[in-house]
């Protein structure tokens, strides 16, 4: 991996890939990278089947269509395969079980069953070491996140590289246990993005409608799909995990208000957040900068996606072409 | 009636000036009434065959999971021990990549294979990487035979030097590290293997020693003496079992000495040490019937084979290839190329199923060397035309006594590391690592029981 400039940051997301702004997020992943604002690390899919595997693989298919352009750069979606896995939900068989007029699936994939997915923890850790700076989003289960704390080296490769966890609180009850786990081992801040932030931060269903320009640029889009399967349109989706990448990739550009406090985790997993004094922070929506925010993020989450840059070569001054040598020698 | 008929002890050596010959276990090494078991427990044995450079992986990985079918044509040689051996697919050796370090993948990849950590990038003396994890096994349990590991290399060592863009030769060249500085270079002359496994502790005088290889001298007539008395005290089984077996290594000896002879006739193209075969398939059935025997007389439990440095130039004119491995596998799509890559797999395949083969004539009591053993056949890069280091072509051989259910495909998630196969063959050895390298548990589906 060679960059004439610093490198952009990764971002690993462990995601339940349950609601629409977590397809959203894929897209506004790739709409960083077109940017070279962010990469994605890895992603990972914990507490859902695996046709939320393929709708990751689908997305990322999607946004960069091709072969890889160095196959030791694109790491597979991560699944955490438990027995048994859990059911698809309706939001990622709208995009998977798509069809074309062949009867073939419409989007091309390259997960069709569990071995084409990556094992949870490693992708995670993984995820990061690819990156010299990291940022992780959790808004999954927290047991394959915490898990890779016990794994060798990593609470030290997370102390050097992953400058920010942000954990997401769409009001799902959390894995009780691990969630401890982790904010009590996690080496480096944690942010909670609770349920408020999203629920102020509304993705607008115009955006998503058949018509709409935002995302015109493609015939079909699975994003989009997943989102019309979610709900009946339309609907303005809260943003959560938009949110919280945002402010992981942009955690000086003001645009959330921030709490000192704890992190708190019922036994239930519910969790709560008592500010104060405290090892963590927690995002507030600031309703003066909700529609800033929200233009950002529809430009983003639809922007078309970028060629791959092509690398040139620097313009080599005084350099004349030597005269050609002769055969043979 | 009295049982007064004592053991003879596994340990029994026979010893000569300059010479100490293990025994292959015997029938009278076990209690009496107690013929089909051994003491202490059948010992497992664990080894890895490293190929270097990457396999052309089209002709490696069955098309489906479980039971195997026809094996695809590289695995060929394997089609008479299918049922021995279980092809795993989709490890990942990650610290191979290039991750933020840049090129260098043959400079990594054998180093982060077997020890699951990054690779500090040095052409100096400060080389940093890990334990392997051969070692992770040895270290515990190498006590408890006459040498905890044993380090077999198909090319002469470097351990220093610019191999690949930075890194030390010392990573390209070595397999087994004892500690995260410390490699085990392997022994790659024949003479000086067999000198290892048939040497005593105790040097021989320089001067003796010299005699005796001048004078062609079996290492067998240094034994001599306790050779007949414990004859005396065997039975006809064990008898002919011990002479088939000091003969094997009376065999091996003679190789050993024809290949100093002809080692003087040194291929032109090729830096080889005196006394190595001048063929490559002789050179490795040499050097592995040598391992064979080390697991035989129960020298070793644990070994490695490097069946050539990581990024190997080696040519193969034994088979009509006359060009470098390392060169032909950039390809770069180039067909012919990519056939002189599968005519090298799959020579390398041929002379692995011939060892394995070996194990698997190799009796030990109820049971045979090969289902005693683990034995890997793998590498840290998949396709050597891009350098990839995930999934890896990695095959087990063996059961590990009665622990894999061979023959079997199986598909593991990708990025599992390799290093999870390490950690459970060293949890079957008796060893509980709570880690090898950046393993993240064990590998589960190995026994079907």
């Amino acid at each position: 991996m060679q960059f004439n400039g610093k490198q952009p940051l990764g971002v690993v997301y462990n995601t339940s890939m349950s609601r629409p702004d977590a397809a959203l997020n894929l897209a506004l992943l790739y709409g960083f990278a077109g940017k070279r604002e962010a990469r994605i690390g890895s992603v990972c899919v914990s507490g859902a089947g695996l046709g939320a595997a393929i709708f990751c693989d689908i997305v990322a298919q999607f946004y960069t269509p091709g072969p890889p352009h160095n196959a030791n750069q694109t790491l597979p979606t991560g699944l955490a395969a438990v027995v048994p896995l859990p059911d698809d939900s309706p939001m990622v068989r709208a995009a998977v079980e798509k069809k074309n007029d062949k009867g073939q699936p419409l989007y091309p994939r390259t997960v069709s069953r569990i071995s084409d997915t990556s094992l949870a923890e490693a992708v995670l850790r993984n995820g990061v070491i690819y990156n010299a700076e990291a940022v992780v989003v959790l808004s999954a289960p927290a047991a394959d996140l915490a898990r890779t704390l016990g794994l060798q080296g990593t609470r030290e490769l997370y102390k050097q590289r992953v400058k920010l966890l942000v954990l997401v609180d769409a009001g799902a009850k959390q894995d009780a246990v691990a969630l401890r786990r982790l904010l009590a081992e996690w080496p480096t801040p944690i942010m909670l993005c609770g349920k408020a932030v999203g629920e102020a931060l509304l993705f607008p269903a115009a955006v998503i409608a058949k018509d709409a320009k935002e995302f015109s640029w493609a015939p079909a889009n699975p994003v989009l799909d997943a989102y019309r399967a979610f709900r009946t349109m339309p609907y303005d989706a809260p943003c959560w995990d938009l949110a919280a990448t945002l402010y992981a990739v942009h955690p000086d550009h003001a645009f959330f208000e921030t709490d000192a406090g704890t992190i708190q985790v019922a036994d239930d997993g519910a969790i709560t957040f008592a500010a104060g004094a405290g090892p963590h922070k927690a995002l507030r929506a600031d309703p003066a900068k909700r529609d800033k925010i929200m233009a950002l993020l529809v430009e983003l989450a639809s922007a078309k996606p970028a060629q791959p840059q092509q690398r040139v070569r620097p313009p080599q001054q005084d350099v004349k072409t030597p005269p050609a040598k002769p055969a043979g020698q | 009636m009295i049982v007064t008929r004592k053991a003879l002890s596994r340990r029994t050596i026979l010893r000569g000036l300059g010479a100490a010959v293990s025994l292959p276990f015997l029938d009278a090494m076990t209690p009496a009434f107690a013929a089909s078991t051994m003491p202490g427990g059948r010992p497992v044995r664990a080894a890895w065959f490293y190929v270097p450079n990457g396999i052309d992986m089209r002709h490696w990985t069955p098309a489906e999971e479980g039971p195997l079918g026809t094996l695809p044509g590289i695995l060929a040689p394997l089609e008479p021990m299918k049922k021995d051996i279980t092809i795993l697919s989709n490890l990942t050796a990650n610290w191979g990549r290039p991750l933020l370090v840049g090129a260098g993948d043959h400079g990594r990849a054998a180093a982060a294979y077997m020890t699951g950590m990054e690779v500090y990038r040095t052409a100096g003396a400060d080389l940093k990487v890990g334990m392997s994890g051969d070692q992770v096994i040895a270290n515990a349990i190498g006590n408890q035979t006459k040498l905890p590991s044993l380090e077999v290399g198909l090319e002469e060592a470097r351990m220093a030097g610019n191999c690949d863009n930075g890194y030390s030769c010392a990573y390209a060249y070595n397999l087994a590290w004892k500690t995260e500085t410390q490699p085990l270079p392997p022994i790659s002359n024949p003479r000086n293997l067999f000198e290892r496994l048939f040497g005593t502790d105790i040097a021989e005088a320089p001067a003796a020693h010299a005699r005796r290889l001048a004078m062609r001298k079996s290492i067998l007539d240094q034994v001599l003496g306790d050779t007949q008395k414990l004859e005396s005290n065997l039975g006809t089984a064990d008898r002919r079992k011990l002479d088939q077996y000091l003969t094997s290594v009376r065999e091996i000896e003679q190789q050993v000495e024809r290949s100093e002879k002809d080692g003087m006739v040194i291929d032109p193209g090729m830096e080889k040490p005196y006394g190595v075969p001048p063929e490559f398939p002789d050179y490795f059935r040499l050097m592995t019937d040598m391992m064979l025997v080390a697991f035989k007389a129960d020298l070793t439990r644990v070994a490695t084979c490097m069946i050539g440095r990581e990024g190997s130039t080696r040519a193969y004119p034994e088979i009509g290839v006359p060009d470098g491995h390392h060169p032909l596998t950039h390809h770069m799509g180039n067909m012919a190329m990519l056939d002189k890559v599968r005519e090298i797999n799959s020579l390398h395949m041929k002379l692995f199923a011939e060892f394995l083969a070996k194990l698997k004539a190799t009796k030990e009591g109820d049971s045979n060397l090969l289902d005693q053993s683990m034995i890997i056949y793998g590498s840290g890069i998949s396709d050597g035309n891009v350098h990839t280091h995930d999934q890896l072509p990695t095959i087990l051989a063996g059961r590990g006594d009665n622990f894999v259910s061979p023959g079997r495909h199986i598909i593991y998630q990708r990025e599992t590391p390799v290093a999870n196969l390490f950690a459970t063959m060293a949890e079957r050895m008796g060893v509980r690592p709570e880690h090898v390298g950046d393993s993240t548990g064990r590998l589960p589906g190995l026994s079907l029981s």
